[in-house]
């Protein structure tokens, strides 16, 4: 009797195509030995799909043909199991339902890592890999999860953040704004995007209206921060779950531009590689090359905001710090990384495989917790109430 | 053929299918032994027989003189009679029968009983097995604890089968699953807390799945092991209950527990045991299936019946500083119990929610447990504080001007009555207040236990409030028979008034203990 770990993955999410690298990477590295894989692949319409054929990145390159291969399903509680169940009944042979124990969401992105994915497996109480809804939601809010920080003690940049129409309907005063508080050179991202997608630097106002709208072409509302000028980038994971925390070697990004755009991040070497192994090809140095100290600083760090959020499974928080000053700060934190940052737990001495395990011991660990307190009264209330005699005129309830 | 008779057969037969519900009932209840069915026949065989024999006599004479109208109608109400009650007594039963597939099969196998008849019936109905069969269709209805008899020996080799698939089915879950680790948990009293304690405790550190609510015969464990253990199940909690001896062994061998908890042997089910002996023995069929597993069985020393007993390999736990597992320094207040346990020479603190030392060596009976299979000790102390107590079981709820209430409202047993009150008495520092009407239905000795509880309260309370003045006089006079100050003794008509007595002196240094069997809804 294996576990059954349904494999989430795709989703309606501008990293799409990014999720399903990390979440094939991920299935070749699940143990076989002691978990079954049902890979659930969501397309960008949130159709949902299962078949053999999705375990080899090479069907994917033509997806109306691997979609013909595969199962159509959707999930329901029935009784204490969660069953998958086909969304298409053929006319011969029927399907079998399949029971699944845990899900393991592989998503990047808003409408997916976001929480709402989360949400279905809660509402399923399906144990399930990772970041709660909350914490998943604080993740991708940049702004919320500046203040969230902010209110904890920790290091971040000051940022102003506002929304399409305020904006278009003030310019002028929003320049003006940002240009007292903020200063140049500054950067302008939108609020729920991962994988610097929207994300540009703005070093003077003649860009500044530009740089907001191409923000405002992903998302309606963004945020404006300082750019760091002697700027180093620093990536740490962070694999636990409130009781504990433990953090992985931090990584140093080489970008090609200067932030790291949506190519660096997830294509490589750029056009001439042909396809992409996501996060884990990029061009980066592991361990940093930090001192200690710092070193030290930045993954005690890394802990704490992890705990700050209630975060869960692994995440990856990218810190920038500002040479100028030696000052850390907590850039962003991505509650499902791309590669799910296994390339770090690696270079830390944690195999693929054993993250992986941990990953749903934790999940089945906050299933428990949760049993633990009670959520239904088991009696119906409403039993014993009188909603008024049916001969009772107005009577309400 | 007589279409009357014909028609008096149909509605028999019927009539007998309903008869038979209550039956089955029964003999559900008494889970399917025979003997425990016999059991309850004997004790129930008064009811309506007479009525019974009476209509049993007038359908003999009817279908002897041939009176097949007069026949018919009479079967007719009978049947009319027979669906009334069959339908009434389901209603009102406290359990009714559950349709299970073992019952589905029972039905099937009357309706097969049936099929048999009438063919014997229609074939040589002129014969004298024409006749018998005749007669046996029309009697039905007043035999039905011949014919569940009957019928239990017909189904009886399939129901064999049946379960040993199931039991097969069961072990070879279980085979499949080598790394999980199955403890199983027995003893007269205190096995069902015990389990829940355990299994919430080691769920601090382990997914566990235990035996849901007091299922613990074989095929409850089956049950579990077939429909609640997941793949990523790790331990497995599973009560194991007697009646007979030979019963954990049973158990036993479809679990194979690696771990195991005898939480104490006492005189209960000694119509069927016999001897104290034998519920020892019994007991400890599941310290044998340990020790096969090389594993450890834990025993609560302070079962006297135990510790009597025993020689040989057993982790003790208990209250003695020479057991294993020791707890001490136990004292209540209003944030429950406090007590220390000393787990391989460290002393541990802890706290709950739940009262009483039975409960209390329970706790330490588990903590032993987990603490071996590797529990950290802050998630012992946590798990522990997080228990909660059953309802109106010593349960601790917040009350009147700021004062405490221990709801044991449940509570009908003597000993645990003086085990409440005495609770009461160690609330150091608050004025402890009692609240009884007293205990009932206890024969002839109920004079005596509530003289013994009415001194127990003198000695542990300061303000007594008794319910109800007959049926109070016991404790009264055992309370004036005792150096109680009188003043504080009150004795109230009514619930309400012993409630408008009692508001006139709470205040938050006030622990009041409601005892046995009070109105549910005065206790909100």
């Amino acid at each position: 009797m294996k576990i059954n770990v349904a494999v989430f993955y795709g989703c309606r999410s501008v990293e799409h195509e990014v999720s399903i690298i990390s979440a094939v990477q991920a299935m070749r590295s699940i143990n076989r030995q002691k978990y079954d894989i049902t890979p659930v692949y969501v397309d960008k319409n949130g159709e949902m799909f299962t078949g053999e054929k999705l375990f080899d990145i090479e069907n994917y390159r033509n997806l109306p043909e691997l979609i013909k291969t595969c199962r159509k399903v959707y999930f329901a509680r029935q009784g204490d199991k969660v069953l998958m169940k086909s969304a298409e009944q053929k006319l011969f042979g029927k399907q079998k339902d399949v029971s699944i124990d845990v899900a393991f969401p592989v998503v990047h992105g808003t409408n997916c890592e976001d929480g709402t994915i989360q949400g279905l497996f809660e509402f399923l109480n399906l144990p399930y890999v990772g970041c709660d809804i909350v914490s998943s939601a604080v993740g991708m809010d940049k702004a919320v999860f500046k203040d969230v920080l902010k209110n904890a003690g920790l290091p971040v940049l000051d940022c102003m953040s506002f929304g399409a129409k305020e904006y278009m309907a003030n310019k002028q005063d929003y320049a003006k704004q940002i240009s007292e508080k903020i200063g140049f050179p500054l950067i302008v991202k939108p609020i729920n995007l991962g994988s610097s997608v929207g994300i540009t630097k703005v070093n003077s106002e003649k860009e500044l209206d530009s740089a907001i709208s191409l923000a405002f072409s992903f998302t309606d509302r963004i945020l404006v921060e300082h750019a760091i000028t002697k700027l180093r980038e620093i990536n740490c994971s962070v694999v636990g779950d409130y009781d504990s925390q433990e953090a992985s070697v931090c990584e140093e990004p080489i970008a090609n531009d200067e932030i790291l755009s949506y190519k660096d991040k997830y294509m490589g070497g750029g056009k001439n590689s042909g396809g992409s192994k996501g996060m884990a090809s990029l061009g980066r140095k592991i361990p940093a090359d930090l001192t200690k100290d710092k070193e030290k600083e930045i993954r005690e760090l890394a802990c704490k905001i992890f705990k700050a959020i209630g975060a869960n499974g692994v995440v990856r928080i990218d810190f920038m710090i500002d040479e100028a000053t030696d000052t850390v700060y907590a850039n962003e934190i991505n509650t499902i990384p791309g590669s799910l940052a296994f390339y770090l737990w690696e270079a830390t001495g944690v195999k693929y495989t054993a993250l992986i395990d941990k990953l749903i011991d934790l999940a089945f660990k906050r299933a428990r917790v949760r049993e633990n307190i009670t959520y239904t009264i088991k009696t119906n209330i409403l039993a014993g109430v009188s909603f008024g005699s049916k001969g009772t005129k107005g009577a309400k309830i | 053929m007589n279409i009357y008779l014909m028609l008096s057969l149909v509605f028999s037969s019927i009539g007998a299918l309903f008869a038979l519900t209550r039956q089955f009932q029964m003999f559900q209840q008494n889970s399917y032994y025979p003997s425990r069915y016999f059991g309850w026949l004997k004790t129930s065989f008064n009811d309506g027989f007479l009525g019974c024999a009476l209509v049993y006599l007038l359908v003999s004479v009817f279908y002897f003189f041939k009176l097949n109208l007069v026949l018919c109608i009479v079967t007719f109400f009978i049947l009319c009679y027979n669906i009334k009650t069959a339908i009434t007594l389901q209603k009102r039963s406290v359990k009714g029968l559950v349709f299970t597939d073992r019952v589905k099969r029972l039905y099937l196998a009357t309706a097969i009983l049936y099929v048999i008849l009438i063919l014997i019936y229609v074939f040589f109905s002129k014969s004298l097995a024409g006749r018998i069969s005749t007669a046996v269709l029309l009697l039905l209805c007043y035999i039905t604890p011949i014919t569940t008899f009957a019928l239990w020996g017909i189904t009886l080799p399939i129901e064999k089968r049946i379960n040993k698939y199931y039991i097969d089915d069961a072990k070879k879950i279980l085979a499949f699953r080598p790394d999980l680790t199955v403890i199983g948990v027995t003893g007269s009293y205190g096995k069902t807390t015990t389990k829940f304690i355990l299994t919430r405790i080691l769920s601090e550190k382990f997914n566990v799945v235990c035996t849901p609510h007091s299922y613990n015969t074989p095929m409850g464990i089956v049950k579990t092991i077939r429909s609640l253990l997941k793949p990523q199940t790790e331990i497995f909690v599973c009560e194991m209950g007697a009646k007979e001896v030979g019963n954990i062994k049973e158990d036993c061998d479809i679990a194979s527990p690696k771990y195991g908890i005898i939480t104490s042997v006492g005189p209960q089910h000694l119509e069927t045991f016999k001897s104290i002996e034998n519920v020892f023995s019994t007991k400890f069929e599941l310290a044998d299936a340990v020790k096969e597993n090389n594993g450890i069985t834990f025993v609560n020393g302070d079962s006297k019946e135990i510790i009597n007993r025993i020689n040989g390999e057993y982790k003790i736990y208990g209250t003695d500083k020479n057991f294993d597992f020791y707890g001490e320094n136990l004292s209540y207040g209003r944030n429950g119990s406090q007590f220390t346990v000393t787990l391989d020479g460290q002393k541990v603190e802890f706290s709950t929610r739940l009262l009483g030392l039975h409960s209390i060596i329970d706790i330490i009976g588990a903590v032993a447990l987990a603490h071996t299979l590797g529990v950290s000790i802050p998630d012992l102390q946590y798990a522990v504080s997080t228990l909660k107590p059953a309802e109106h079981r010593l349960q601790m709820k917040p009350f009147t001007n700021g004062s405490l209430l221990i709801d044991d409202a449940y509570n009908s047993n003597p000993e645990g009555c003086l085990e409440a009150v005495r609770v009461l008495g160690s609330f150091d520092g608050m004025k402890k207040v009692i609240v009884t009407p007293g205990l009932v239905e206890l024969g002839e000795k109920e004079y005596e236990c509530n003289y013994a509880l009415g001194h127990e309260a003198a000695k542990n309370c300061d303000i007594i409030i008794l319910v109800g003045t007959n049926r109070s006089k016991p404790m009264a006079d055992a309370v004036r028979d005792s150096d109680f100050n009188q003043n504080n003794l009150y004795i109230a008509a009514s619930f309400k008034e012993a409630m408008d007595i009692y508001s006139r002196f709470a205040d938050s240094d006030t622990a009041v203990l409601f005892e046995n069997d009070l109105p549910d809804n005065y206790l909100y």
